[in-house]
């Protein structure tokens, strides 16, 4: 018998649809709408980059040696993301660095190519709360009323008071007008022959601040403090028979209205409540969180090569991470006659490991360059520069 | 509704297996398709004026190799080697064959006759080339069924065949 080989005839094949989907063939070309925003995708550089970062990222997940199954798209929207989360992370520091500054600032501002000045304006928004409780300033009114007293009657509701004077919203008293005459009035006498120091007796009996002063002794300022306080001290402690006691609504008075106190006025300052409240909230439309702070996305074609090394890094992290998944769709793949499994779990740990720690390492940087760590640094740099001063001999002019 | 499966994702296990056999264990055989029309047979059903073969063809398989053995019997001495081919049913299904029982496979100088077929393992259970259509081309419970499901390979177990038994000559490979 002779050679069999013979030409083939028809055989019946099963044709099986085949959707076989192009992975990285090692080259691409970049073109707007290649990446899912479109963030820069007008920009030159990243149109010139993304190419670049795509064949970066293929040779480092092993090709041509291996198969990378992933598509040019793949690379650029990591590339996109990668850039973006650079921008975030760099805007987020600076809203952190400045956001006592930007608060309350205009939302149409264009941040990213601004210089940020520090203002005092929430410093001083913080304060007004403090100021408001002293009586000294404030974002709230102080209002006055009085009450008439009554032979006899030592408690008053203040809260039918406002009832009857229509002031709704909850009343805050701050001072209640019990005090006698400002101690100033008690420390300059204007009689003849007393000392300072023995002054208040004349005020104490009702005629300070009346007739003129008949001598003068310079006294340093503090002295004349030190001196009211003091009257101040005596008049509470040991002179007044006035006071009052305020719980929940109810004014009470120390000592009981006499018949000759009928119709006096007691006369006290107070603040409404509601307007506290409405005092600290300011509708606006202008910046008032971390997220309408107008920070855009970043300008590629401005970040410099220290930050595009980053980025191309943290592509990788993600291409890497898209890799795994796709790969570890499923836990094993099968092949004629048996399972693999890909390396999916250490490609996803790899660029969770990866990610995190550019991110640390971008954090760190951008905290270094703040504006509290440039301040410290710069003292540092001068104590260090003063001490190494110190060590340089003194000459000793003899002369 | 099926979920998972689908094309998309078989085509990966494609790139993967074509990756594994044809750049990582690159083992490949020479495949003889036994011509049945060519064949005259006699009235037992032997090929007594000889068998025919399709052109050879090279493909890759991955290739089980059990022990050699030399049983003797009354006939002498006897040569026993037998191997299984797994072949990948995409590269079946590109060069257009079907394995069948008599066919023969050339693998390092010796030749192996195909005894059985077995074409049965599934992903996920599905063979899309059965999608279970009605007349209008559509599974009636579940269209797009065609999408889902992978034919992985075609597993053939051979036996050793001396060559002077065949009568192929190598001409080319």
């Amino acid at each position: 018998m002779g050679s069999k080989l013979e030409p083939s005839f028809l055989i019946f094949i099963i044709k099986t649809l085949m959707a076989n989907i192009p992975i990285w063939p090692g080259s691409s070309s970049f073109a707007p709408g290649d990446t899912p925003f479109g963030f820069y995708d007008t920009d030159p550089d990243f149109q010139n980059d993304a190419d670049k970062v795509a064949k970066f990222c293929g040779l480092r997940l092993g090709y041509p040696i291996e198969n990378v199954e992933l598509q040019d798209i793949n690379f650029y929207t990591a590339f996109e993301q990668a850039v973006t989360v650079y921008g975030n992370e760099l805007y987020a520091f600076n809203v952190r660095d400045n956001y006592l500054s930007l608060e309350g600032a205009s939302t149409g501002s264009d941040l990213n190519k601004s210089i940020i000045t520090p203002n005092m304006v929430n410093i001083i928004k913080l304060s007004e709360q403090y100021a408001a409780e002293a009586g000294t300033g404030g974002n709230y009114n102080w209002y006055s009323g009085s009450v008439t007293l009554t032979g006899s009657v030592q408690d008053y509701n203040l809260e039918a008071w406002a009832t009857e004077n229509n002031i709704s919203g909850g009343l805050e008293i701050k001072k209640v007008w019990y005090e006698d005459d400002p101690a100033i009035s008690k420390l300059y006498s204007p009689w003849a022959g007393i000392l300072p120091g023995a002054a208040s007796s004349v005020g104490l009996v009702g005629v300070a601040g009346y007739g003129p002063s008949t001598n003068f002794l310079l006294m340093p300022l503090s002295f004349d403090m030190q001196n009211i306080q003091a009257i101040e001290m005596a008049q509470q402690v040991r002179v007044s028979n006035y006071t009052f006691q305020l719980i929940n609504d109810k004014l009470r008075i120390f000592p009981v209205p006499g018949a000759g106190d009928e119709g006096n006025k007691l006369w006290f300052e107070y603040s409404i409540i509601d307007e506290k409240y409405d005092a600290s909230i300011t509708p606006t439309s202008r910046v008032n969180n971390v997220s309408n702070v107008p920070y855009g996305n970043p300008t590629y074609d401005q970040i410099n090569s220290v930050g595009r090394s980053w980025i191309f890094e943290y592509t990788l992290a993600l291409a890497k991470e898209i890799l795994g998944y796709v790969r570890g769709k499923y836990g094993t793949i099968p092949i004629p006659g048996a399972e693999v499994t890909l390396n999916q779990s250490d490609l996803i740990a790899a660029a969770t490991a990866e990610k995190e720690a550019l991110i640390t390492r971008l954090r760190d940087y951008f905290d270094q360059t703040s504006r509290q760590a440039l301040l410290e640094r710069r003292q540092a740099e001068s104590d260090a520069r003063q001490s190494e001063m110190n060590q340089v001999p003194m000459t000793i002019f003899i002369g | 509704m099926a979920l998972f499966g689908e094309s998309r994702d078989i085509s990966m296990f494609r790139h993967v297996n074509r990756e594994l056999m044809r750049d990582i264990i690159s083992e490949q055989v020479v495949y003889y398709k036994y011509n049945l029309t060519k064949t005259n047979t006699n009235m037992y059903g032997e090929a007594s004026e000889g068998r025919y073969f399709q052109d050879p063809v090279l493909i890759y398989a991955l290739v089980e190799r059990s022990p050699q053995s030399n049983p003797v019997d009354e006939l002498g001495v006897e040569f026993n080697y037998a191997l299984t081919f797994r072949f990948l049913v995409d590269d079946l299904t590109d060069i257009e064959l079907v394995p069948a029982v008599g066919d023969v496979v050339m693998y390092y100088e010796g030749y192996w006759e195909l005894d059985s077929i077995n074409t049965t393992q599934f992903f996920v259970g599905k063979n899309p080339a059965y999608p279970y259509t009605d007349a209008t081309g559509e599974n009636p419970l579940e269209p797009g069924l065609d999408n889902f499901g992978y034919n992985v390979s075609s597993i053939c177990t051979a036996h050793y065949v001396p060559a002077d038994r065949l009568n192929i000559v190598k001409q080319r490979i």
